[in-house]
């Protein structure tokens, strides 16, 4: 005898707004009747904070005060104590994503789906089938996105650099070099790509690499202490080899789902993006260029 | 013992009352043989069946065939315009089959066998994150891979390269096959990876051939899920109808996952790859963003530093973008083509010169590798401008500005239509005079430039004349001989066509200028300094001309090894002859050239020369001595006669055409002024004939020779003939080797013998000798000893024949004549002597006939013995004098045999009856009764 028990959604993306139903079924496939003791489905959000290794010892005092934060909790009940016939069985259910009511101090609302390193914001579906004495509870997960609504495209904020070795303040010999980039705005929305545009007007010695990486910075911790670290997301190129000279070469990223999500700053932790360009010299020598973004659900 | 005694009617000709019967056959009517064409086409289906088995393609041809007609089709479906598919197909053919290598290659791969690890080395700016080790960034994974798996495989040949790359493209299918999707993606992406190497440069184009291949392999398998996904099983779309609006939500989720997928590719050049092959995807959600992101991907190609690489990419785009938009594609092919130009001057970077001097790799070669790119760019450039012309203008003016524009424009001369390049030709060739010293593809440009202006025979060229000249000022400064005389192929040409005799000699001599110059021996090029002579003789308008140019018998004798020469003298002789269309060739200077050729090809010629060969050089020696005149100048014709004997002793063909000439010759020189000329003609004939080989075709000769002298009145040159003809009849051969199959020599021996009978009737006797019928009774006494079956119908037949001369030889007044010649009846005048010899002769063939028909019973060989009888007995009624009584026996006697052996209701029979029966001659009215009173009996 084996029971399957799966949840399955109605949405292909999984990406709901608040304020949305989220419909689906729980299909229960079984090659018997299956006795049970009730059937209930539970939505769960919740955001992780972690510590990170190298400020551990610091923080070792207070580290039990990160805790999870619940960002939504919601249960109902799918079925009542019963019987489910034999074969698949299909559960209908519809949920409304909506924010906590009694809010309780820093509590954010409805934050949107992040995978980060140290801050993890998820949103779970969870199916539980109660059995009776001797059987185990069935028990099934599911993920869903939360995204905020689309705002309006905020006026861009271009910014435009340069870097030269006149610019860089390193030891030794530094190449002679000047690059310009050029960011189409620092206010970037989430479903549109990054884009710019750099170029390379001089340099003394072949460029081997210009990349564009994508950088998380997340803040644990309260106004007491707290860590700060920054991760590298994607990194992508943008020029292979020695580029041609005072041409303008287009810069292109499109942001991964998931692991980004509108910049937050919430009362525990803070969520920041950062882009950086780097000129990578063929001895492997760097420049890089930090841009500090501000991420927006928009298009 | 012979009973009876032949004698020979004596029939008064005029009155011609002879015997006669109706024949079925014109005896001088050749026989036509009709195959009927139902048989002879199921014949021929029949091979064909057989050899079908044969002929099958190449397994491994046949899938890409298939694959290629999927293509076509599509391409067909879009009906009007270009098909770029097509196109690209075939330089797909030509680039793999020109780019290729000996060098050893490698590739990166964690999906093959083999090859030592090797550590990833990922340009990672990890200075600036401090990732945690134990968090693995799932993306990182995405293109990455496992670090440990990545093997690279060295030392890999072409071959094993290619199967490498064929292993992958199969690893892919496999994969997507058993849902493994993205390890799919992964194989692509490593893939195109390979395409940033330029390490054996000169491979590269096959390498971007072979690997957007898999590519597209790639993108298809994509394609064609999502469209599983949206339509359901196994409907497989075109692009063109695909509506976003109707595809299904979870269709576009896993289309939009690709895309996100590819985009977060680390590195810039798999990324534009798979972009590209995965571009079509975007018709599942939404077709208006393919056309921006083509144009973003052109941008993007910016990053690429190699040009190399950047352009082959290109080159990829412009395929997609026209597979996907069809026509509407040109733009794009236009504006990478404009990106290509300006990141032109890379082509010539100091890092890229260092590259392809490392592989060893000249400029030339180097540029070369651009090619098919550039030329692919054009291609789909031009193929929807309208205004070509000022298209042109423009990317003219653009080389005029640019340094080192000669990739540019070897590539604008290759793709632009010779009609508007030629109105351009000075410009262009103004241009390339300018930079010609530091140009290494000058070659490769003026040659396409010249190919231009041979294309245009129509239209004259104004100023073709200092285009020449400047052109002269530049070829003969270029360095290789080689591309000198590739150069010079297209330009003599346009020379022949558009400029005076005058124009190409002068050419010519600096040719010649040039070769001596060179330093090295003229053989070295012979191959290609034959195709510049084939292709000057094309086109020159008179080819008689040619040869008189003081210059150009010396460049074609430049070469000196035999085998080149050989080759040459070869090439000139059949272009001369294929396109010299009058019959004659009368002027001295060219017959003296041609000889010269002739005399070289004929040098050639060995013990171990092929038969082909031997019959190649006599068909093109023939066509010489067939053609060369001297008009009424017989003294000097038969000089060039006898000199070609001399110089082309090794072919029999060549001999026997010569002796057929020369008879002709002493034909044409019938005049009684010329009797020292027909003799000469006999004796060179009687001389050369016994140098051949073939018997029987030296006895056709001795008698056309015999007859000849015969009609001159030269009685003694062919009497000397005649007996040479005997001479041989013994030595004939029974069956003679022609085009390598045996073939009985019986049918024309027989026709030679007859020929040779009806000629001996006016051949006067040799009043000399003491012997009447000198010649006949040799050849009488020939037969008597030939070694040829009495049964054999050869034998037998010729006996009947010259049976049938004998008795028209002692008629008084003979069936023919020759005017001039003074024949035996007149010579005789019946002489009783001559005649009794004559039926003496006679009567021993008769006897010996009589023999055979012995023999042949003995041999059960009725029907022939049967018609031999009818034959001889018709013989007898007809020819003999029946009044002797034992000739009457004798011709009842056959007549009985005959009967004997079969049915006398036979055809001949009974035409010989009837004609019988209609005689109103006393004796065949006796013979007819004692015929009938047999039968009755």
């Amino acid at each position: 005898m084996s029971i399957n028990l799966s949840i399955c959604l109605k949405r292909a993306s999984k990406i709901y707004h608040e304020g949305e139903i989220i419909a689906g079924v729980v299909v229960v496939e079984s090659s018997s009747d299956v006795r049970h003791e009730g059937l209930s489905l539970t939505m769960e959000g919740c955001v992780n904070l972690q510590l990170s290794t190298k400020n551990v010892g610091i923080f070792e005092a207070f580290s039990n005060s990160i805790k999870p934060i619940n960002l939504i909790n919601v249960t109902v009940e799918l079925a009542l104590p019963g019987k489910i016939p034999v074969g698949i069985t299909e559960i209908p259910f519809e949920m409304p994503l909506r924010a906590r009511q009694a809010v309780s101090p820093g509590y954010p609302g409805l934050l949107e789906t992040y995978h980060g390193v140290f801050v993890n914001i998820m949103y779970t579906l969870k199916c539980n089938m109660k059995r009776s004495f001797l059987n185990k509870p069935l028990f099934t997960t599911c993920q869903f996105f939360v995204q905020y609504r689309h705002q309006e495209r905020p006026v861009q904020k271009g910014v435009r650099c340069e870097m030269s070795g006149a610019s860089v303040r390193a030891a030794g010999t530094v190449p002679h070099f000047s690059v310009f980039a050029d960011l189409t705005s620092t206010v970037c929305a989430l479903d549109a790509p990054v884009t710019g545009k750099i170029r390379v007007d001089e340099c003394s010695v072949p460029i081997k690499s210009i990349e564009l990486q994508l950088v998380r910075v997340e803040t644990c911790g309260c106004a007491d202490g707290y860590s700060r670290d920054a991760t590298e997301i994607q990194n992508i190129q943008i020029g292979e080899g020695d580029v041609v000279r005072g041409r303008d070469i287009p810069l292109y990223m499109v942001l991964p789902r998931l692991f980004t999500c509108p910049t937050t700053t919430t009362l525990n932790f803070k969520i920041e993006f950062e882009l950086n360009i780097a000129v990578i010299f063929e001895d492997d020598y760097l420049v890089t260029e930090n841009f500090p973004i501000l991420l927006l659900r928009c298009k | 013992m012979p009973t009876f005694e032949w004698k020979s009617k004596n029939q008064k000709r005029k009155i011609c009352k002879a015997l006669k019967f109706e024949v079925s056959h014109h005896p001088l009517k050749t026989n036509h043989v009709l195959f009927k064409k139902i048989s002879n086409k199921g014949f021929i289906d029949d091979l064909s069946k057989w050899s079908a088995g044969f002929e099958e393609i190449d397994p491994l041809l046949k899938f890409e065939q298939m694959a290629l007609d999927e293509d076509l089709v599509h391409a067909d479906d879009e009906g009007i315009g270009v098909n770029y598919a097509k196109e690209w197909n075939t330089r797909r053919t030509i680039v793999l089959n020109r780019y290729t290598t000996g060098e050893k290659l490698t590739i990166v791969s964690s999906f093959l066998p083999g090859g030592e690890k090797i550590s990833t080395f990922s340009a990672l700016i990890r200075q600036v994150s401090n990732l945690n080790e134990k968090v693995k960034n799932r993306l990182e994974q995405l293109d990455d891979f496992d670090d440990d798996s990545v093997r690279k495989t060295m030392g890999l040949s072409q071959q094993e390269f290619v199967t490498k790359i064929n292993m992958l493209n199969d690893e892919i299918k496999k994969a997507w096959e058993s849902e493994q999707r993205v390890k799919a993606f992964k194989i692509g992406i490593q893939c195109s990876k390979l395409l940033s190497d330029v390490n054996v440069m000169h491979f590269y184009p096959s390498k971007f051939i072979l690997i957007t291949d898999i590519l597209d392999t790639f993108g298809n398998l994509v394609f064609d899920r999502l469209c599983e996904k949206s339509f359901g099983q196994k409907l497989v779309k075109p692009v063109q109808d695909i509506n976003p609006k109707e595809v299904p939500e979870t269709a576009r989720e896993t289309c939009q996952n690709w895309l996100y997928k590819m985009a977060s590719i680390r590195e810039l050049l798999p990324r534009l790859y798979m972009e590209m092959a995965l571009l079509k995807c975007y018709s599942f959600t939404s077709k208006e963003e393919i056309k921006p992101t083509i144009v973003r991907l052109t941008a993007m190609i910016r990053g690429i530093g190699n040009p190399l690489v950047a352009i082959y990419l290109r080159a990829y785009l412009c395929k997609v973008a026209s597979k996907l938009l069809g026509n509407e594609c040109s733009d794009y092919f236009y504006e990478n083509l404009k990106q290509f130009i300006e990141e032109y001057q890379q082509v010539y970077h100091v890092a890229m010169k260092k590259k392809y001097e490392g592989q060893l790799l000249t400029l030339d070669k180097y540029l070369n590798i651009y090619m098919p790119a550039v030329d692919w760019l054009f291609f789909g450039t031009l193929h929807s401008t309208n205004c070509k012309e000022t298209l042109l203008d423009q990317m003219l003016q653009q080389c005029q500005k640019m340094q080192n524009n000669e990739l540019l424009l070897c590539g604008i001369l290759s793709a632009f239509d010779s009609k508007i390049i030629i109105k351009r030709s000075t410009k262009i060739l103004d241009m390339i005079v300018e930079s010609a010293d530091k140009m290494v593809l000058v070659h490769d440009v003026l040659t396409s430039l010249g190919e231009h202006l041979c294309a245009s025979e129509n239209c004259r060229q104004v100023n073709s004349e200092t285009l020449i000249q400047t052109w002269w000022k530049i070829a003969s400064n270029i360095r290789s001989t080689v591309h000198f005389l590739q150069v010079l192929g297209p330009w003599l040409q346009f020379a022949c066509t558009n400029l005076s005799t005058q124009h190409v000699n002068i050419i010519l001599r600096g040719t010649i200028r040039y070769l001596i110059k060179c330093g090295k021996s003229a053989d070295e090029f012979s191959g290609n300094l034959q195709i510049v002579i084939k292709r000057m003789l094309g086109s020159v308008p008179d080819i008689e001309e040619c040869f008189l140019m003081d210059a150009f018998m010396p460049l074609i004798e430049l070469v000196q090894t035999t085998n080149a020469r050989t080759l040459m003298a070869k090439t000139v002789l059949s272009t001369f002859f294929t396109r010299y269309n009058s019959l004659h060739i009368d002027d001295h200077i060219v017959i003296t050239s041609l000889m010269c050729l002739c005399c070289t090809l004929h040098d050639s010629i060995n013990a171990i020369t092929v038969d082909d060969e031997t019959k190649v050089c006599s068909e093109l020696i023939n066509k010489f001595v067939h053609a060369g005149t001297f008009h009424e100048d017989f003294e000097q014709q038969l000089n060039f006669y006898v000199e070609c004997r001399s110089s082309f002793i090794k072919l029999d063909a060549v001999l026997v055409a010569l002796v057929q000439k020369v008879n002709g010759l002493a034909i044409r020189a019938g005049d009684a002024r010329n009797k020292w000329l027909q003799r000469a003609c006999a004796a060179y004939c009687y001389i050369t004939v016994p140098s051949l080989h073939c018997t029987i075709t030296k006895a056709q000769l001795y008698l056309l020779s015999g007859q000849v002298a015969l009609l001159n009145n030269c009685i003694g040159q062919a009497e000397a003939n005649f007996k040479a003809l005997i001479g041989l009849i013994p030595g004939i051969p029974e069956y003679i080797l022609e085009d390598g199959q045996k073939k009985s020599t019986n049918v024309k021996v027989e026709g030679i013998l007859r020929d040779f009978l009806s000629t001996l009737l006016v051949l006067p006797d040799n009043v000399d000798s003491n012997c009447k019928a000198y010649i006949l009774s040799g050849l009488i006494k020939t037969m008597e000893r030939v070694h040829w079956r009495k049964t054999d119908p050869r034998y037998y037949n010729t006996l009947l024949n010259i049976l049938d001369l004998l008795s028209e030889m002692a008629q008084e007044d003979y069936a023919h004549h020759i005017d001039s010649v003074l024949s035996n009846d007149k010579l005789y005048g019946c002489d009783e002597e001559f005649v009794s010899v004559l039926d003496g002769y006679a009567t021993d063939i008769c006897q010996e006939l009589l023999v055979v028909l012995k023999a042949l019973g003995d041999n059960k060989e009725t029907k022939k013995q049967y018609n031999l009888t009818l034959e001889l007995f018709w013989r007898v009624i007809r020819r003999a004098d029946l009044e002797q009584h034992s000739m009457l026996t004798l011709a009842a006697n056959l007549w009985m045999l005959s009967k004997k052996i079969q049915d006398p209701n036979n055809k001949l029979a009974k035409s010989i009856l009837s004609a019988l029966r209609t005689s109103e001659d006393l004796a065949s009215r006796q013979l007819l009764e004692k015929l009938e009173q047999g039968v009755q009996t």
